[in-house]
């Protein structure tokens, strides 16, 4: 209730606030129901809570779940940054950036520091985070085992009692295949030592800063109705083989525009004869590095 | 000697319908006992209930793990699975009840090992390698998918996996229904020479008296969800004394 008052004392000064919408677009009972199925989340790094997922302004798949969560954690006080595949200038991020701005009135940014929370499609920010920070992440499908087991009411299960050998023989099935594991995005993660996790299709380059990260990591799926969460500084492991250990790895290149050698890079095809350039996918990074140099 | 599995008046009713009835059982260490009877005579039922996929209405099952023995009725979920897929191994009728189709032969032999905890990809391909030798698949189907394999390779396939963890107590329902003669035989002797060899613990349901002859030790014969006759197979099938043992004993054909 607070927020509200404190948003309709501020929206008074703001002759471009849309006055139809609640702060932030979701009711409050809904944002309540969030609050707890977030809560329990973070009580239990990794398992899947169910919630009652809201029919929201934009298709399923354009980051409903992150929208509703972040939604759900938004105070005026905070700033948003949203990327999408690490830009901050694409259709997706630029929409929800506006869609914020335009519902809750609310401060955004592009970098990385200065967000309280961060909404992201597919990748984890270059800059670290850092303690009272929130990072969103939009999630198609929230199952790890669903492309190995059908029955929604058996992976219920398989979560519930640690029966997790199947996971391995997919990673099993990717070495016998390729001679190496194959999986390079959404690569299944265990949370604190219990639950198996789909990390979203970010890239296995990001998987080792989900370990132990000060900020708080939140998942939300829309379609699928499920949120699951990583709270700070908890322990993310990568699955992987004695004999075949997880591995980060990275375009052997250098970012063209900043130089970066750390950074994950996206390919560019730059003409027809098939030239290419690698930039970083992480634009705020880039044009941080650049101003400082 | 300890027997490694004893069930107690057992019971299971779908509904009003008997599934069986007042069922006993033991099992010693080394042991085959076969399950007979007609199509509806409660076979499958029983092997069901007595190994975790069924839900007996009452009776006992306990099993000697060698430390303690377990009352399988009344163990938690999460240790009842986990003694399925390690202790026990359940070999289904139709192999493809029990694989993985769109996993690789490997894969499939792979999966207990791995959910016992098995983390080191040399080893594990080792072992499958061994267990493919064991039951006669060449090794370069390792990587094969099993709808590439021959219904017989299938099955042979499918006791591998079940045997890769070293059960204590295999149940197998049919194994060798749907295939034909030649490969039935095969089968047989591969289970054969497994049991001998591993010294394993096998229920085997069949309506095969062939089959039963030829690898149990002891013989239950079912009938409308009861055991009608039970004791050593050579004597039962020798010398039986109920009528309905009798008839199926007299009704197998002479070639």
């Amino acid at each position: 209730m607070n927020n509200v008052l404190k948003f309709k004392n501020k929206k008074t000064d703001v002759a471009a606030q849309d006055e139809i919408y609640n702060f932030a677009y979701l009711d409050e009972n809904t944002k309540r129901m969030i609050r707890r199925a977030l809560i329990k989340a973070l009580c239990i790094p990794g398992y899947q809570v169910p919630f009652s997922s809201r029919e929201m302004p934009m298709p399923y798949g354009w980051g409903t779940g992150g929208v509703q969560v972040t939604s759900s954690c938004l105070t005026t006080d905070d700033v948003i940054k949203v990327i999408d595949q690490g830009a901050d200038d694409t259709t997706n991020a630029v929409s929800i950036r506006n869609f914020f701005k335009k519902t809750a009135n609310i401060e955004t940014t592009e970098k990385t520091s200065q967000a309280s929370i961060i909404q992201t499609r597919h990748r984890i920010p270059e800059e670290k985070l850092k303690e009272k920070q929130i990072l969103v992440y939009q999630v198609p499908i929230p199952e790890p085992l669903a492309f190995l087991e059908p029955r929604y009411q058996e992976t219920k299960k398989m979560h519930a009692l640690s029966e997790y050998g199947i996971m391995h023989v997919k990673l099993y099935e990717d070495i016998t295949k390729n001679g190496h594991i194959e999986t390079a995005y959404a690569y299944p993660v265990k949370t604190n030592d219990r639950y198996i996790m789909d990390p979203s299709p970010i890239p296995k380059f990001d998987n080792p800063k989900m370990n132990n990260n000060p900020a708080i990591q939140l998942f939300g799926a829309g379609r699928e109705q499920r949120i699951y969460a990583i709270p700070p500084y908890t322990e993310v492991t990568s699955l992987d083989f004695e004999d075949y250990p997880f591995d980060p790895s990275k375009a052997p290149h250098k970012c063209s525009i900043c130089g970066s050698n750390e950074s994950f890079l996206d390919e560019i095809i730059t003409d027809d004869d098939g030239n290419r350039s690698f930039i970083c996918s992480d634009t705020n990074y880039c044009n941080q590095r650049m101003e400082n140099n | 000697m300890q027997p490694i599995l004893s069930v107690h008046n057992l019971n299971k009713y779908y509904g009003n319908q008997v599934g069986c009835k007042n069922m006993n059982l033991t099992l010693y260490p080394g042991e085959v006992v076969g399950v007979v009877g007609e199509s509806g005579s409660g076979k499958t039922t029983f092997i069901n209930s007595i190994s975790g996929n069924l839900i007996p209405d009452s009776g006992k099952i306990l099993i000697e793990t060698g430390n303690e023995t377990i009352d399988f009725l009344e163990i938690s979920e999460s240790l009842k699975r986990l003694l399925i897929r390690t202790e026990l191994a359940f070999v289904h009728q139709n192999p493809r009840d029990g694989l993985r189709l769109d996993v690789s032969a490997g894969g499939n032999i792979s999966e207990r090992l791995m959910s016992i905890g098995q983390r080191n990809y040399g080893n594990i391909r080792q072992t499958i390698f061994k267990w493919l030798d064991k039951v006669e698949i060449d090794k370069s189907r390792v990587d094969d998918f099993p709808r590439t394999f021959s219904g017989g390779m299938l099955q042979r396939l499918q006791i591998a996996k079940n045997l890769v963890t070293s059960p204590k107590i295999i149940f197998m329902d049919e194994p060798t229904g749907g295939l034909d003669v030649s490969v039935q035989a095969k089968i047989l002797d591969l289970l054969r020479k497994l049991v001998r060899e591993l010294n394993l613990s096998v229920v085997i349901v069949s309506h095969d008296l062939a089959v039963i002859r030829l690898l149990a030790d002891k013989i239950i014969v079912m009938k409308n969800g009861e055991a009608v006759e039970s004791g050593l197979c050579d004597q039962v099938l020798d010398d039986p004394q109920h009528s309905y043992t009798q008839l199926l004993v007299s009704s197998v054909l002479q070639v």
